[in-house]
């Protein structure tokens, strides 16, 4: 069997930036697991079988957890960290389907993560700074 | 005794311009096996097929081929299985010498960038190094590699970037890393934290299943992530003895 030693890798390659994109993925992966079936149990199940009352989860109630100050976990744990996790799986799947991988691409992913976290962010710092 | 139809990819470099299909009928029983059948084909039928082989009892890692478009090695797939005939291929995703034979070269080279061997002081006064059980059940899935490839032919991040380390070289490189006696983890991260490292992988986990060995390649790359990440994090808050960039720069 050949093998040609100069093409070995000699040089240290640059380290990935990839870890930084993965822990979100993963953060924003738990976040879904726990909370999508947590939710799908409350609204699919709960509710038509009179376990929860439909008037738990109605908007006031709901705003006002949302806006707490507490509530800006609930705005990174549902929105901001899955939206980081959907944008991960859209860049790897866009190119396992050969359809763009690279900066472009990268770019274009992250960025709308990022752009839309960030007006989730701003949305909730408005509100609730307005409501007291 | 029954017969079987078989349908290799043949292409001889001098003589054929692309790979073409050549039909064969083979005599089997319940203990033929792929390798079997191809021995038969050269010793009965034709004396120039060419293929590798070495141990025919899954040791060697040798006879790595596609049976149905399925990385298999030649002497643990029996033809009993296939009662529809098959199809053999060259290994996927490799470049084809001849016939089923294919150049590993690439494969080698990433086995040899991450340094898949002990990298340890000698134990004191001539002393064995001392491993518990334990210790050793961290890596010992991971040591069962034959380095066959079967895993690179099943890796589609493989086949559409063949920079990318792959599912072996990472396996190994991880069991080195999770042995006791090694101490040369600082000398491989740099390969594994890079974008042809642990990070050109997205967990499709065909090489985990494929693998003739019951090895998990697919676990390790994906602790290699974990283990990548803290490397990451460590090297940010530790103090830069030298520039940071240093190993950036090339």
């Amino acid at each position: 069997m050949r093998t040609n030693k100069q093409d070995t890798p000699q040089t240290t390659p640059r380290r990935s930036d990839e870890p930084i994109w993965w822990s979100l993925f993963s953060a924003g992966g738990v976040c879904v697991a726990m909370l999508v079936p947590a939710i799908a149990l409350l609204v699919l199940l709960g509710i038509p079988l009179g376990l929860v009352s439909a008037e738990q989860l109605n908007y006031q109630r709901l705003q006002a957890l949302v806006f707490h100050p507490l509530g800006l976990g609930v705005v990174l744990g549902a929105m901001v960290l899955p939206l980081f996790h959907a944008m991960h799986r859209i860049h790897h799947g866009l190119h396992d389907l050969k359809l763009a991988h690279g900066r472009l691409a990268k770019w274009l992913c992250y960025g709308s993560a990022v752009l839309l976290s960030s007006l989730a962010l701003w949305l909730w710092l408005t509100v609730s700074m307005a409501s007291g | 005794m029954p017969t079987l139809e078989m349908r290799l990819q043949r292409y001889r470099p001098e003589q054929d311009s692309a790979p073409h299909w050549q039909d064969f009928r083979v005599e089997y029983d319940d203990s033929t096996s792929v390798l079997d059948a191809l021995e038969q084909i050269k010793a009965e039928q034709d004396s120039s097929l060419s293929y590798r082989w070495s141990c025919r009892m899954a040791i060697c890692g040798s006879c790595g081929i596609m049976v149905n478009g399925v990385p298999k090695l030649g002497c643990k797939t029996f033809l009993r299985d296939y009662p529809k005939g098959l199809q053999l291929a060259p290994l996927g995703n490799f470049p084809v010498e001849k016939d089923l034979i294919v150049d590993m070269s690439r494969f080698l080279e990433h086995l040899t960038a991450i340094k898949p061997y002990l990298i340890a002081e000698a134990a004191p006064q001539g002393q064995p190094h001392r491993q518990t059980p334990a210790q050793l059940a961290r890596y010992k899935q991971f040591s069962n590699c034959i380095n066959c490839g079967l895993c690179y032919a099943a890796c589609p991040q493989f086949g559409l970037k063949p920079d990318f380390l792959g599912p072996a070289a990472i396996a190994l490189a991880h069991r080195y890393n999770l042995d006791s006696r090694d101490s040369g983890k600082a000398e491989r991260m740099a390969q594994l934290n890079s974008d042809n490292g642990v990070w050109g992988c997205t967990f499709v986990g065909y090489c985990s299943t494929v693998c003739p060995k019951g090895v998990d390649p697919a676990a390790a790359v994906n602790q290699g992530k974990i283990a990548s990440t803290l490397d990451g994090v460590i090297q940010w808050f530790k103090p830069a003895k030298e520039p940071r960039n240093k190993e950036q720069s090339k």
